[in-house]
């Protein structure tokens, strides 16, 4: 082979090093935030190498005596609620545009798109207005709609594609057979794309679970989600960096192994949705 | 049955499905933006309520706005800088696990934790890291007398910053895909090339790179629609400082509606902003179908 020589194993080297590189660019701040959890309130401003064994519980321990876990609970709440909404009501209207022959799929592809990739700050002025007056600021259900704004076309949009892979020739059979559409949507259709199905559900609870935006505007004190929560250890007085830290954390931890399994899920959602 | 019956029934059944989802849709996210559009031809002000019709005077106003005008320079800068740092690292990391070392089978994993990350912890953990009495980073360049510039305090530092924390979030987004479309291209042609003598560096800048192509244009196009939201990100490291240095459109339209309560004006902005997210959205859907059709 022409790739033994020398030369080679020199370029293979600096590849290597170069991705080493990488690997050390996308994991030295998760290090980092790891750290600053642990460092005491005294040792914070000196350089860790100075000090490497000064570790404490004492942030998770103030943590878990703030306002946090409730915030942790209400976004646990108002994602998972936002996500079967959307996929109670997307799921039928995926099936449909999967399947359905007549239909204007490339208008409704764009709509979906649009409406996923819309700035947030548009859907929210309304929104804003409309729950002042009627009383739905700072409540769950208003936060759940909100997020099903973002969780639905997201849910339709992935369905979609999931649906277009389950040969047609199975749901006509079933049809042909004589179960009602329906029938054919929850005994053959939705089995076949389960994994999809798993896909856009988790996917969908993150869309939510990540949202800052939302959560900042319609939410006070009693429906605050984990994101907007953190920032109350960023006040004009001081930064508890301790807290932002262990909140940081608890915020990403449920998201890691998610992102880690679905991560196949996401390449499929991002292209391949549409076809006739 | 006749086939033509049943296919009408077929139809009844398929818009009977469709109906909750476009009901839902219409209205969760369809009157909220038609909201949006009716209130951009107001001058509606959270504190001095109502005075009337004003027609297309906003977009008017727009367009000698300075502040409006420097804001969309901002979200060129924040979006074009953030889309190439992210589609070429990506791309890098792809082509790296994909040929180089492909044996790493957990690093693919480990490259795609920082895009668990929420954006607000995003934005806290780089806004510790370019806090200078904090960060390690100029703990470390002190030891060797360097001092690290406050990259926050000006302008193109605090750009640099948003689209540093922006990239080490979403690189991994672009790396899946890439690394997806590597896969499905077949190692013969890669074969084939070294056969006739081309170097690895020359395969992949003639071969590999065109057939990526089309994956790449619609990651990026994925990207730049979503990094004209950017808001966690400028909210909690800049706060749109120093000054109103990193005021990208999307935070400006905030800005208008919830902390000067022009509600009308900031929502004359979001409808400029939805109007170019509409056009970029079109080019995706056009791209996808083309390319899922082929």
């Amino acid at each position: 082979m022409r790739d033994s020589t020398a030369s080679y194993r020199v370029k293979r080297g600096l590849g290597i090093a170069m991705m080493l590189a990488f690997l050390l660019f996308a994991l030295l701040p998760v290090i980092w935030v790891i750290i600053l959890a642990l460092r005491p309130a005294q040792q914070l401003f000196e350089p860790i190498w100075r000090s490497p064994l000064a570790l404490t519980l004492d942030n998770i321990y103030s943590i878990t005596r703030s306002d946090f876990p409730k915030a942790l609970v209400n976004s646990f709440i108002t994602a998972g609620c936002s996500t079967a909404l959307a996929l109670i009501l997307g799921v039928p209207g995926a099936f449909s545009l999967s399947k359905r022959k007549a239909a204007n799929k490339f208008l409704a592809s764009w709509l979906l798109l649009l409406l996923r990739m819309a700035p947030p700050v548009g859907f929210v002025i309304p929104l804003f207005l409309i729950y002042i007056k009627t009383g739905m600021i700072d409540t769950y259900a208003g936060l759940i709609f909100a997020y099903t704004s973002l969780t639905l076309p997201f849910v339709v949009w992935s369905m979609w594609s999931s649906f277009n892979q389950i040969p047609d020739e199975l749901v006509e059979a079933g049809l042909m057979d004589g179960a009602s559409m329906w029938n054919v949507l929850l005994k053959v259709a939705i089995p076949a794309a389960r994994p999809g199905l798993v896909a856009a559900a988790v996917l969908s609870f993150l869309l939510a679970w990540n949202d800052f935006f939302f959560a900042l505007i319609i939410t006070r004190a009693d429906t605050m989600t984990a994101p907007v929560a953190v920032m109350n250890f960023v006040s004009y007085a001081s930064v508890d960096w301790g807290a932002i830290a262990v909140a940081s954390i608890a915020l990403t931890l449920p998201v890691v192994p998610i992102i880690i399994i679905a991560n196949k899920y996401i390449v499929q959602s991002l292209g391949g949705a549409v076809k006739g | 049955m006749t086939p033509a019956r049943a296919s009408a029934s077929m139809n009844r059944g398929y818009r009977a499905m469709m109906l909750p989802a476009s009901i839902a849709v219409g209205i969760f996210a369809i009157a909220p933006l038609a909201g949006m559009f009716a209130l951009s031809l107001t001058n509606y002000n959270l504190i001095r309520g109502w005075s009337g019709e004003i027609g297309i005077a906003n977009f008017l106003r727009l367009l000698d706005d300075h502040r409006f005008i420097a804001s969309v320079y901002i979200m060129a800068a924040l979006s074009g800088f953030g889309v190439l740092a992210q589609v070429v690292l990506g791309t890098a990391v792809a082509v790296g696990l994909d040929k180089i070392v492909s044996r790493w089978k957990a690093a693919r994993g480990i490259f795609v934790i920082p895009f668990a990350v929420p954006h607000v912890a995003v934005a806290l953990i780089w806004l510790s890291l370019f806090t200078p009495t904090l960060s390690p980073i100029n703990a470390f360049f002190d030891m060797f007398g360097i001092t690290v510039p406050a990259m926050l305090t000006t302008q193109s530092g605090a750009i640099a910053a948003i689209v540093i924390a922006d990239t080490w979030a979403t690189y991994p987004f672009v790396m899946l895909i890439v690394l997806a479309a590597l896969q499905g291209i077949s190692p013969d042609l890669d074969e084939a090339a070294a056969l006739d003598g081309a170097s690895r560096v020359k395969t992949f800048f003639l071969i590999t790179l065109p057939l990526l192509y089309p994956t790449l244009l619609m990651v990026a196009l994925f990207r730049f629609i979503e990094t004209l939201k950017h808001f966690p990100l400028i909210f909690v490291m800049t706060n749109g400082g120093p000054g109103r240095a990193t005021q990208a459109t999307n935070y400006y339209a905030y800005v208008q509606t919830f902390q000067n309560s022009n509600v009308g004006y900031g929502a004359s902005i979001a409808v400029v902003l939805f109007v170019f997210a509409a056009i970029v959205s079109f080019y995706i859907a056009r791209f996808n179908a083309r390319y899922s059709n082929a």
